[in-house]
């Protein structure tokens, strides 16, 4: 009985400075379609839950790195070896960044598929687009870091694919690696990009991103609006949903762990550019597919380069979902069909080519 | 350093015994932790006359049956079965030692099935009063069952004055006897509330489910608040040496052996937090969202710290079985310089006849290898000896093998976790001529080589 009192005072004197009671009794009213698929509702959170765990880690472990070329991968093995629970802290981080990008992945093509980039939710889907490819940039600049060889000569190959892009090829390379080869400059810029930059570029749009959701709410597949009335069961956002949301951030927080100890993350040998590249290098699980893609086309293809035709194929795929909310805005049952299609293959080439990409 | 050797490829016998078990200690806690939670409830029951509690405990009760008769017989000749496979000489040593003691725990396994039966099979038969005494009477039972056992368990990491004195009652109430009795005690209770929370779940009366799944959260509530408190007690009676090998693993490397007690703590400790949480978030706050999904799902969780958590007790052993006596290969530890004298082989039963006349060196190397290091090592698989000589040449591993050889900690760092390598300068060549036959996994990032 006293804890309630307690908990009621804690509540009053909150509500007076921050204004919580109509923030709370909008919430309430907030609903969630409870479907067959909701499971997929979770991703998003799941998601949320692991960019939180990304910024928490990476600023224990910006206390020991150094990003400078003689010193970055002395620093990671400090890390690893002599900071008490700095292995620990380096494990979550770097098995965090690839379950961040998974459930990404499975909150990407679940809500393609549920059609949620329909309006009113155009920025939304927008939004998310554009955290995405932050986080894939996320990866990118954060796989350098650790200074390694399998670190450099990834990212030497990745910097030599950016090189062929049709018309600003050159200028990106010459701008993220500082030069015509890695060096300080190209560590100094992955380690600005990555600390600095991009979580400048990303909170913001989170935020609108979370705020978006919060205005119209989850969006439910067409079938389900389709239902009649008494068939639509809802659930309570507060406090319902989001408890059970606390249980997936529990569960998942928890593979992470599990995946962190069993599989700690080692450290390789120190990057050695005037070495030859060893053999079987091969890029993270999440960028094998376009990898794969580009390894699939001839040299020349008429007066073109291969792979740069390639590249031009693969840069339809982010420009067609985002272009997506206008072709298919729910009015056309035939598009919806298409686009449906149009997903099931995307997220079958992916699959096809990651895994074509990692036995290749 | 006795017949039979039993070979598992990839997983190791260890696990064998180690799957058996943790399934094992998850469904016996079950039997003492739910004997408990069926007689406080029944108690809550006959208090208030409810007959929906009534109809929820016969349910309840079917469920634990099943769980703790069928599946934990099965199990527990199991864990005989493959510890007896994996190291006979330690069983040899607790059967011997505590004879009496298992006559009696068997006896007391006996009683306790017998009166679950009667208990489950009286519901309705005879009157509540009875009935309840019944539920009490079990769970005293299984409390003895529990107290029994866990003498031998303890005296394998503290054998405390046993090992000056030799006395089965010094070895019995061993210093981790009585925190061990109740860190059991509460875990027992906290997996008692996770297994009624399934069937908690599946009841269809909203109001009573409500009620249940915020009961069976409140089972947790000990382990979580005690736990801890009790946790401490235990580990200040542990030998110092195995809480240093715990702070090995926290300041140094996260990759290979020396973190490995430091890591399934860690995991033990983060698993129990969220446990703690999902219940928090879960059946307590939400019972209305609380599926039987969600249930399963927790039990699961529940599955996995009951194994990492049993996992850290057995490498807080390393390197003994019985600590400080016998090491997890069965080598005595008295017995270190008369082997490395006498030769290895030579003091290993059955293995010169599983050898025969004239032995290669390989074949000799091989026969010191499947005696001296298969009860923790695989050639390719968990603890697989390819990737632990990784790019060793001959040399390399002799080298290896001749640190393993030393009993200073300063001079073998491995001492603390492995027991010291016996045997021969001729055994010792022949084990290294062995292990350099082995296929070398290409490190990462280094492509393959060959």
């Amino acid at each position: 009985m006293e804890i309630k009192i307690l908990e009621e005072r804690i509540y009053h004197w909150l509500d007076e400075r921050l204004g919580l009671a109509p923030l709370i009794e909008w919430s309430k009213h907030k609903m969630v379609p409870v479907h067959r698929h909701s499971f997929w509702y979770y991703m998003g959170g799941i998601a949320l839950i692991f960019i939180i765990t990304q910024i928490v880690t990476g600023m224990l472990l910006m206390v020991y790195y150094i990003p400078d070329l003689k010193s970055a991968h002395s620093s990671i093995l400090n890390i690893n070896s002599q900071i008490d629970f700095g292995w620990f802290i380096r494990s979550l981080h770097a098995w965090g960044a690839n379950l961040l990008i998974l459930a990404l992945f499975f909150h990407f093509f679940s809500t393609y598929l549920m059609k949620a980039y329909r309006p009113p939710r155009e920025i939304t889907w927008w939004t998310g687009l554009y955290l995405m490819g932050l986080v894939l940039a996320f990866g990118f600049s954060g796989y350098l870091l650790p200074w390694d060889q399998v670190s450099f000569f990834a990212t030497k190959v990745g910097m030599d694919t950016a090189l062929r892009i049709p018309l600003i090829g050159h200028q990106i390379s010459t701008l993220l690696i500082g030069g015509s080869t890695l060096s300080q400059e190209t560590l100094s810029r992955f380690f600005t990009l990555h600390v600095v930059v991009f979580p400048f570029l990303l909170l913001p749009v989170l935020g609108i991103h979370l705020l978006l959701i919060q205005i119209h709410g989850t969006s439910a597949p067409p079938w389900f609006k389709k239902l009649p009335q008494p068939q639509q069961i809802y659930e309570k956002f507060f406090p319902n949903f989001i408890l059970k949301d606390f249980m997936g951030w529990m569960v998942v927080l928890n593979i992470l762990a599990i995946l962190a100890t069993i599989y700690p993350t080692g450290v390789g040998p120190e990057a050695q550019p005037f070495q030859p590249a060893p053999r079987g290098i091969k890029p993270e699980w999440y960028f094998l597919a376009p990898y794969q893609f580009l390894k699939l086309f001839p040299g020349n293809i008429g007066p073109f380069q291969g792979e740069q035709v390639a590249m031009l194929i693969m840069a339809l795929v982010p420009l067609s979902v985002i272009l997506i909310p206008f072709w298919d805005t729910g009015v056309s049952v035939k598009r919806s069909k298409i686009a449906t299609y149009y997903g099931v293959f995307l997220i079958l080439a992916f699959i096809i080519l990651t895994i074509w990409g990692y036995f290749s | 350093m006795n017949y039979p050797v039993w070979v598992v490829p990839i997983l190791g016998g260890g696990w064998v015994i180690g799957i058996i078990a943790i399934i094992h200690v998850f469904i016996s806690h079950f039997a003492v932790g739910g004997g408990a939670f069926l007689a406080v409830t029944e108690q809550m029951a006959y208090k208030r006359q409810d007959n929906r509690i009534y109809d929820y405990l016969k349910k309840h009760s079917l469920f634990f049956l099943l769980i703790t008769t069928v599946l934990g017989v099965v199990l527990g000749p199991g864990i005989w079965w493959s510890i007896s496979l994996v190291s006979p000489n330690t069983t040899e040593l607790v059967i011997q030692q505590y004879t009496l003691i298992w006559a009696f725990e068997y006896v007391v396994f006996v009683c306790e099935l017998a009166t679950f039966f009667v208990y489950y099979y009286t519901w309705d038969r005879i009157s509540q009063r009875l009935h309840l005494r019944l539920a009490w009477l079990y769970l005293g039972i299984s409390l003895f069952t529990l107290f029994t056992i866990n003498g031998m368990l303890t005296f394998m990491l503290t054998p405390g004055k046993w090992l000056i004195t030799h006395q089965w009652w010094d070895g019995y109430f061993n210093p981790t006897y009585w925190p061990s009795n109740f860190l059991r005690l509460v875990i027992m209770f906290g997996l008692a509330g996770m297994y009624a929370l399934i069937t908690s779940s599946r009841l269809k009366d909203e109001d009573l489910r409500t009620h249940m799944l915020k009961y069976s959260a409140r089972w947790l509530l000990p382990v979580f608040f005690l736990g801890p408190i009790i946790g401490y007690w235990y580990f200040l009676n542990v030998p110092q040496a195995a809480i240093n090998t715990i702070f090995t693993g926290i300041h140094s490397s996260g990759v290979g052996n020396f973190s490995i007690l430091a890591r399934a703590l860690y995991l033990s400790v983060i698993l129990s937090g969220t446990i703690l949480i999902f219940t928090f978030v879960g059946p307590y706050l939400n019972p209305k969202g609380f599926s039987l999904k969600a249930a399963i799902l927790f039990l699961v969780f529940g599955l996995i710290v009951t194994g990492v958590s049993e996992w850290t007790r057995e490498l807080l052993r390393k390197p003994y079985v019985v600590y400080g006596y016998m090491y997890s290969n069965s080598l005595l530890k008295s017995q270190v310089q008369q082997v490395n004298q006498t030769g290895y082989l030579n003091s290993a039963h059955w293995a010169l006849a599983t050898l025969g006349n004239n032995p290669t060196p390989l074949q000799t190397g091989a026969m010191v290898f499947r005696f001296q290091c298969m009860s923790c090592h695989t050639t390719k698989g968990y603890r697989g000896m390819d990737k632990l000589i990784g790019q060793r040449d001959l040399n390399g591993i002799k080298n290896l093998l001749k640190t393993l050889q030393q009993t200073d900690p300063s001079k073998n760092p491995y001492s603390g976790i492995m027991p010291p390598l016996v045997g021969k300068p001729n055994e010792i060549d022949a084990l290294a001529m062995y292990l350099n036959t082995l296929e070398i996994p290409a490190p990462p990032g280094e492509g393959k080589t060959q």
